[in-house]
């Protein structure tokens, strides 16, 4: 039974034609499922209607099984870190992370050592008596986490929690989300619009867009097997080509004739290939299967990589290569084509 | 060097009139002269007995009573509303319709007072009550808008929904979270209240009666008779003030510390 159930999930915001469409959705025991999507895609509408903020108008939203739909936020059991933390401004560290055992009436001493140990899981054992705005951001996200996981919670929501942070700082804050959240075996929904944190943390990722899930599957599976051109161009950088097929194993595209894996399109009919940049090739020689005259229309260096736009043929591509050299013609492994649903 | 001077300049310009007020307020005469001649401490034991001044003092403290009371009941609910209500319009509409009695000459309220409250119908002009009113009017204004924008800077509905989602319920999250998280911003607005309740002319001589006139109203009357006497009850006045405005200020800063982390 998974901890967290969404069934046809619907939620439009009067007056406009944003919101959450027809989302299902499951989450495991100790799963962290990751939702990503460019902003105004419905993200955070979806975690506001696991948490009981907004009340779904059609579909059904389970908890271990039980149909939560129309119970209020208080009685959802659901942990919430917020975008901005939400640290109650005039309580200490340690009694921000009780908070939520003294509105259960847990007696005091109990309180006090339930908040203790889990600062001391979060790293924070020594701010205990500190106040919320003597804490650095990453800190605070800490002390968030910690009170959203003292009570036991049925699953865990995370609402961008780390967009807060300086760049480092959110790296590590990964490692320790991640850390903290198997330690708990916990279903664990994070919101993001960074794709690096959603490939590095995610067990799966849900890709919204305009309120509807794009396509569902490990960061794997939507890297090297997008559904269509919207989630190969929103996850990591995609060369997407139009192509005409000529037959089983070839293809017109705006750079050239290329050959492809064997596939079962009929000739004529119009697709969408995608090739991803770190694939393509730098090649020695000029000729050779798929290898195009390049000419090179941008080089940004980063170190490790290069990051190329070349022109071949009538068309562009981008490339990733670690080669230093000038780059003069390029080679597209046939066996890294992949087709898309053309839309 | 420049800036210095005005600064310096300013505050001279500042301090020169509560000095003199000092000075005329211990000195024995004052005639003439730039400034007073002799020391004493008369005129202060002379406020001090004076009935009239008394049972202004005694009015003035009741009506600041009051009106802080007032404030707090109706501005703390208002507030709240302003700052959750759901469309953005009526936010702005809502901000805009309680800042106006800002712009409204006291003078202007003091007539529709009279007019209004001199009837037959609703003969109270010169209660208390209506004094305290009128000051709600002039002041809630300044209340409302020390405690919205605490209530904005702090995140207070993003702070709501961390403490529901914890599993606190309505009257917990009022106890809880909202009454501390704004207890300084209230306090700092509070003082506000009393200040401009303290000082407030304009409305308080139309409409106070003869009885329970407040403490600036027989102000007035004292700059008719000694000036050491009126200088004193002046400084009084001023003392009054600026306790409020020191109080006020401390507590602010205490409350922009404590909040200082919100995104």
């Amino acid at each position: 039974m998974p901890a967290v159930s969404l069934e046809g999930v619907t939620y439009r915001y009067s007056g406009t034609q944003a919101g959450v469409f027809d989302v299902t959705l499951d989450i495991e025991r100790g799963e962290l499922v990751v939702c990503l999507g460019p902003s105004g895609c419905g993200k955070t509408t979806l975690l506001r209607l696991i948490a009981g903020f907004l009340k779904p108008e059609a579909g059904t939203i389970r908890l271990n099984g039980a149909d939560v739909s129309a119970l209020p936020t208080r009685t959802r059991e659901c942990g919430v870190v917020f975008q901005a933390y939400a640290l109650f401004p005039h309580m200490r560290v340690w009694e921000n992370v009780a908070y939520p055992l003294r509105v259960r009436e847990v007696p005091l001493d109990e309180r006090r050592r339930r908040a203790g140990e889990m600062l001391e899981l979060v790293g924070l054992s020594g701010q205990a008596d500190r106040l919320p705005a003597q804490l650095s951001g990453g800190q605070q996200q800490r002390v968030a986490l910690a009170r959203a996981l003292v009570f036991g919670p049925r699953a865990l929501l995370l609402d961008e929690p780390l967009s807060a942070l300086d760049a480092a700082t959110r790296v590590s804050m990964r490692d320790e989300v991640r850390r903290i959240q198997r330690e708990h075996d916990i279903a664990t929904l994070l919101i993001t619009h960074d794709q690096d944190e959603a490939l590095s943390l995610a067990d799966r990722i849900v890709l919204l867009r305009e309120g509807r899930v794009a396509q569902t599957g490990t960061p794997q599976e939507i890297y090297d097997r997008p559904a269509d051109a919207f989630v190969a161009g929103f996850i990591g950088r995609a060369n997407l080509l139009d192509a005409k097929v000529i037959d089983a194993e070839s293809v017109e595209t705006p750079i050239g004739r290329l050959a492809t894996p064997r596939h079962a399109h009929a000739a004529g009919s119009a697709l969408r290939l995608l090739v991803r940049p770190e694939r393509i090739e730098v090649a020695a020689s000029a000729s050779g299967e798929n290898v195009f005259a390049a000419r090179v229309l941008r080089d940004r260096f980063f170190g490790a990589t290069r990051q190329l736009e070349v022109a071949a043929g009538n068309g562009r591509l981008e490339i990733e290569t670690a080669m230093r050299d000038h780059v003069q013609s390029v080679r597209v492994p046939r066996e890294a084509i992949q087709f898309l649903n053309a839309r | 060097m420049f800036l210095r001077w005005v600064t310096v300049a300013y505050l001279a310009y500042l301090a020169v009139p509560i000095g003199l007020l000092l000075a005329g307020s211990f000195g024995e005469l004052w005639l003439n002269t730039i400034l007073p001649t002799g020391f004493t401490t008369r005129w202060y034991r002379e406020v001090a007995v004076d009935p009239s001044f008394r049972r202004a003092f005694a009015s003035s403290l009741a009506v600041v009573a009051l009106t802080c009371a007032a404030c707090l009941g109706a501005g703390l609910p208002l507030a709240y509303a302003v700052f959750r209500a759901e469309s953005r319009r009526v936010r702005s509409l809502a901000r805009v319709l309680y800042q106006m009695p800002i712009a409204l000459p006291p003078l202007v309220l003091a007539f529709g007072f009279i007019l209004v409250f001199s009837s037959d119908a609703l003969p109270w002009l010169g209660s208390i009550w209506l004094l305290a009113a009128g000051h709600v009017v002039l002041a809630l204004p300044y209340f409302l808008q020390t405690v919205v924008a605490d209530m904005q800077r702090l995140g207070l509905r993003t702070l709501e929904d961390a403490a529901e989602s914890l599993g606190s319920r309505g009257w917990q999250r009022f106890a809880h979270i909202v009454l501390p998280a704004l207890s300084q911003s209230i306090l700092a607005g509070l003082i506000i209240v009393a200040a401009l309740s303290i000082g407030e002319f304009q409305f308080s001589n139309l409409v106070a009666g003869f009885l329970n006139r407040t403490y600036p109203v027989v102000l007035l009357q004292a700059f008719y008779g000694a000036t050491g006497f009126a200088c004193a009850a002046t400084v009084i006045l001023l003392a009054l003030a600026l306790i409020a405005a020191v109080a006020g200020g401390l507590t602010a800063g205490g409350a922009t510390r404590l909040k200082t982390q919100v995104a």
